[in-house]
């Protein structure tokens, strides 16, 4: 009898179901990549600049002070000088009362933020709607908590004056949109400031999305790690502060983004109680707490971000006003030798189709690998230019939709995004010659 | 009514938008009834021992010995190295996601010379938000619906919940006290072999060891590893080990790692704990080592749960550990060192708590020990709430004498509380004014 349970048991695969088609991910070969080849690595969303002043001196403060406490365990659900300023931060920007003990909790990164509200609120059978592109771990964290994702598009429309698209010319098809909410719709995932393409979503469409979640009593996660990188005098616009959504929203933020510091690994979530309950029963089976220090100098940063806020020392003014620049670098770059960007209305990354280079990749029939992937490794090994298929931001079934754009990040310094133009330069260069 | 038409332009993305609006306004009538509540796989895990006693003994005027956090100062050079990676730019951003390379190339380093065997820095190691998330990492990869894990109890309580929540049922199997009841010593505490024998069966995915164990402070033996290891071998079971108190083991007896046995690495996942190691809980850096085959599925929930660990501290814990790797031969390295510190602190505690009346068991490692209160005969039967005798007498202790500590009950499962509700935990890895101030409350007991 044992031999035979024996036999049973060994002839099970050793890991849970739950890990089913959730093992791949896109990052882990391409940062291998990047490591390896690139001499410019405008791949993976981090800056190559430090963190502002004030951020490590509030850490060094920290650590210099008496107190030797902050190596030891804090409060589980957020270290109360944290959540004590990020909750007088969002009543600001939300224009309501806040508990900290109850509308805020602190994660590790907006990542753990994102998994504690899946495995809180998506059970077997519900679905999810995830807006493509999407940031690539909606897909994963969904199926790892038994949901469904259902995929609704951006669909680029190109202007017609022949202008470069903007991100805000991709945009949701409303009748689409609403064809994707069920009886089994628990939740929809919004990015906004969108990773990959930088679209800062619109107060109609914002609307839009609102109705739907109120008429399907759907919930929203909103994805807002991007909250501050807004250009052109954009405004980003929380769809917790649009009417009924208050209610049912989990709101992320980040201080890997807020701050450039994306190592240090802390998010956020804000939102009702009776959602965020459920986060902290997910947080205190999962993770309980999160690192103390780190927490400590980022409700520092945030301290001084309140009181210049709107003033034009704040970071949060100063560092779009930086990265704008940037991106109309980038911009120029990229046009300058043929690549068309989609210029972006937020975020740190924009998208570009890589069609007149496409030359140098030949196409390969019946390959499994999307164009633009096998694009990006090729240019990352031969022109030492690392960047991200867009292909790599897509459900598996709609992977060659696109075939010719890759995302670049530009929270890079000068000299970065200077060597990236003279590899693209070249590169043209070559070609013509 | 909508309009399926693809071709859209900016003027009719907003029409189309009106229109909608105005459909879905008139279409819905009254307000639905919000149906949000828990997923299923946290159904009654809300409730959580810590924050029932760490809110109550948050006053300052209370002496503090319940939770497991040191109110030492961890060693200088660690608090230096975090400050001088502070000042480097790079380390602010994204490292590795299963562990920065620095750190697990120190740790495969420092468990290659315990283990005696090659670890593998990329394969064989998980870098996790504290130990905490290494066993939720190794629950959530290996554990699932239909599977039986056993807990040893008194266990860290987060075993239970974390088993629940990957859908598995916990079978509990105490540990029981071979001197009848009248315990001095952890090394009393055992478990009966034919009992744990019989908790074995086809759905065993795993067992859960705890090594030196939290709350009791056992050291479990060579023999008493064999016994486990022989059953996950027949059984085919694997061996979750919860090492975090690895180095806190005090005169007399040896830790060891049951990963180490023949035919236990490839069904081991064994976790250790900076916080515990280095006295720093609040960094919250743990890690899991094991097979590559079991490893790997540990990774892929870590990739999709939070991905990276922050960089800064797991740069400084790689520093640190260089150092003590350097004199592992040495007994200065403060993996000794510690322990030395800690076991004149639970010989004193442990006085303090005889002269007072109470019952200690000598704990032969880890910074907790156990003391059965039930000598005291404090009669608690008019305190109103239904709550186990540990729950009350901990509440009036911390009320009346201002000292406070945690009770066992909560480390164990539904069936063996009553066997456990005499004892409360105290935590000793305390700075000499705490055990001072304890020492007073103590000496002073019988004074009312």
């Amino acid at each position: 009898f044992l031999f035979h349970s024996l036999q049973a048991k060994m002839s099970r695969p050793v890991q849970a179901r739950r890990l089913e088609g959730i093992d791949k991910n896109v990052w882990v070969e391409f940062v291998k990549l990047a490591a390896t080849y690139s001499k410019v690595n405008l791949g993976q969303g981090f800056p190559d600049f430090p963190p502002p002043d004030f951020l490590t001196e509030a850490l060094t403060r920290a650590l210099g002070g008496g107190s030797h406490m902050l190596h030891q365990y804090t409060r589980a659900f957020g270290h109360p000088p944290l959540v004590k300023v990020l909750a007088q931060f969002f009543e600001k920007l939300l224009g309501r009362d806040l508990d900290p003990m109850t509308n805020v909790m602190v994660t590790v990164g907006a990542y753990q933020a994102l998994f504690c509200c899946f495995q809180a609120l998506v059970d077997e059978g519900d679905e999810v709607i995830i807006i493509e592109p999407f940031f690539d771990c909606y897909e994963p964290m969904v199926k790892m908590a038994g949901g469904t994702p259902v995929f609704v598009p951006l669909r680029p429309n190109p202007p017609k004056d022949g202008r470069l698209m903007s991100s805000a010319d991709w945009q949701l098809d409303p009748a689409e949109l609403v064809s994707k909410f069920s009886k089994r719709t628990k939740a929809i995932v919004l990015n906004s400031p969108n990773n990959p393409l930088g679209k800062v979503f619109s107060h109609e469409e914002l609307g839009l999305i609102a109705e739907l979640c109120v008429k399907h009593d759907v919930l929203c996660i909103s994805d807002e790690v991007y909250e501050w990188l807004v250009y052109d005098g954009k405004q980003h616009i929380r769809i917790a502060s649009l009417q009924g959504m208050w209610d049912r929203t989990v709101i992320i933020g980040s201080a890997g983004k807020t701050f450039s510091a994306t190592g240090w690994k802390v998010g956020w979530v804000v939102g009702p109680d009776r959602l965020l309950q459920h986060l902290r029963t997910v947080h205190q089976n999962s993770v309980y707490h999160c690192a103390t220090i780190a927490q400590e100098a980022v409700a520092q940063g945030f301290q001084r971000e309140l009181t210049l806020y709107g003033k034009p020392e704040s970071y949060f003014v100063q560092l779009p006003k930086e990265l704008q620049q940037k991106r109309d670098w980038l911009v120029q770059s990229l046009d300058g030798v043929g690549m068309k960007p989609i210029i972006p209305e937020g975020t740190y990354f924009l998208v570009a189709d890589i069609s007149p280079f496409k030359s140098d990749v030949p196409d390969v029939p019946n390959s499994d690998e999307p164009y633009d992937s096998r694009f990006a490794k090729w240019m990352v090994k031969n022109k030492g230019l690392a960047a991200i298929p867009l292909s790599a931001f897509y459900s598996e079934a709609h992977k060659n939709n696109y075939t010719n754009f890759i995302r670049f990040c530009f929270a890079k310094e000068e000299a970065t995004l200077k060597a990236a133009n003279d590899i693209l330069q070249k590169w043209k260069q070559e070609k013509t010659s | 009514m909508f309009l399926a038409s693809r071709n859209l332009c900016c003027r009719g993305i907003k029409l189309r938008t009106d229109l909608l609006s105005r459909s879905i306004k008139h279409s819905t009538s009254a307000t639905m009834p919000f149906r949000h509540k828990n997923t299923r796989r946290i159904e009654g895990l809300d409730s959580n021992v810590w924050v029932e006693f760490t809110k109550v003994a948050a006053d300052p005027s209370i002496v503090n010995l319940g939770q497991g956090l040191p109110d030492i100062s961890p060693p200088s050079y660690v608090k230096e190295e975090l400050a001088k990676v502070a000042a480097v730019d790079r380390l602010n951003q994204y490292t590795r996601g299963f562990g920065h390379p620095s750190l697990v190339k120190a740790l495969s380093q420092v468990y290659e010379k315990v283990c005696g065997r090659k670890i593998d820095p990329l394969t064989d190691i998980l870098v996790t938000v504290g130990a905490y998330g290494s066993l939720f990492s190794t629950i959530q990869a290996l554990i699932e619906e239909g599977d039986e894990v056993i807990i040893i109890e008194p266990f860290y309580d987060c075993y239970e919940p974390m088993v629940k929540m990957a859908g598995a049922k916990p079978v509990f199997i105490p540990l029981r006290c071979k001197s009848d009841g009248n315990s001095s010593s952890s090394a009393d505490w055992v478990l009966d072999p034919a009992e744990l024998a019989n908790k074995f069966n086809s759905k065993t995915k795993a067992i859960i060891l705890n090594t030196p164990h939290n709350p009791i402070g056992k050291v479990f033996t060579l023999q008493e590893l064999q016994v486990i290891a022989d059953l996950c071998i027949k059984h085919d079971t694997l061996c979750i080990s919860d090492e975090v108190y690895e180095w806190l083991v005090y005169k007399g007896n040896k830790h060891i790692k049951i990963a180490t046995l023949p035919g236990m690495w490839e069904r081991t996942v064994t976790i250790g704990s900076a916080g515990k190691t280095y006295s720093v809980t609040g960094w919250k850096l743990g890690w899991s080592i094991g097979p590559e085959h079991l490893i790997k599925h540990l990774q892929v929930v870590h990739q999709n749960t939070l991905y990276t660990c922050p960089t800064p501290l797991q740069e400084a814990l790689a520093q640190a550990f260089w150092m003590d790797y350097k004199r592992m031969d040495d007994p200065d390295c403060y993996f000794y060192s510690l322990s030395r510190e800690l076991e004149s602190k639970r010989d004193r505690m442990a006085q303090l708590l005889k002269e007072a009346g109470l019952k200690p068991v000598i704990p032969d490692g880890g910074y907790f020990m156990i003391v059965d209160v039930s000598t005291l005969n404090v009669d608690l039967t008019d305190v109103g709430e239904k709550q186990p005798y540990d729950y009350k007498f901990v509440k009036w202790m911390i009320a009346s004498k201002k000292l406070s500590a945690i009770p066992l009950s909560a480390f164990c499962g539904p069936e063996t509380k009553k066997q456990f509700e005499k004892y409360i935990r105290f935590c000793f890895i305390k700075k000499d004014s705490t055990l001072d101030a304890a020492e007073v409350i103590l000496k002073n007991w019988n004074k009312q």
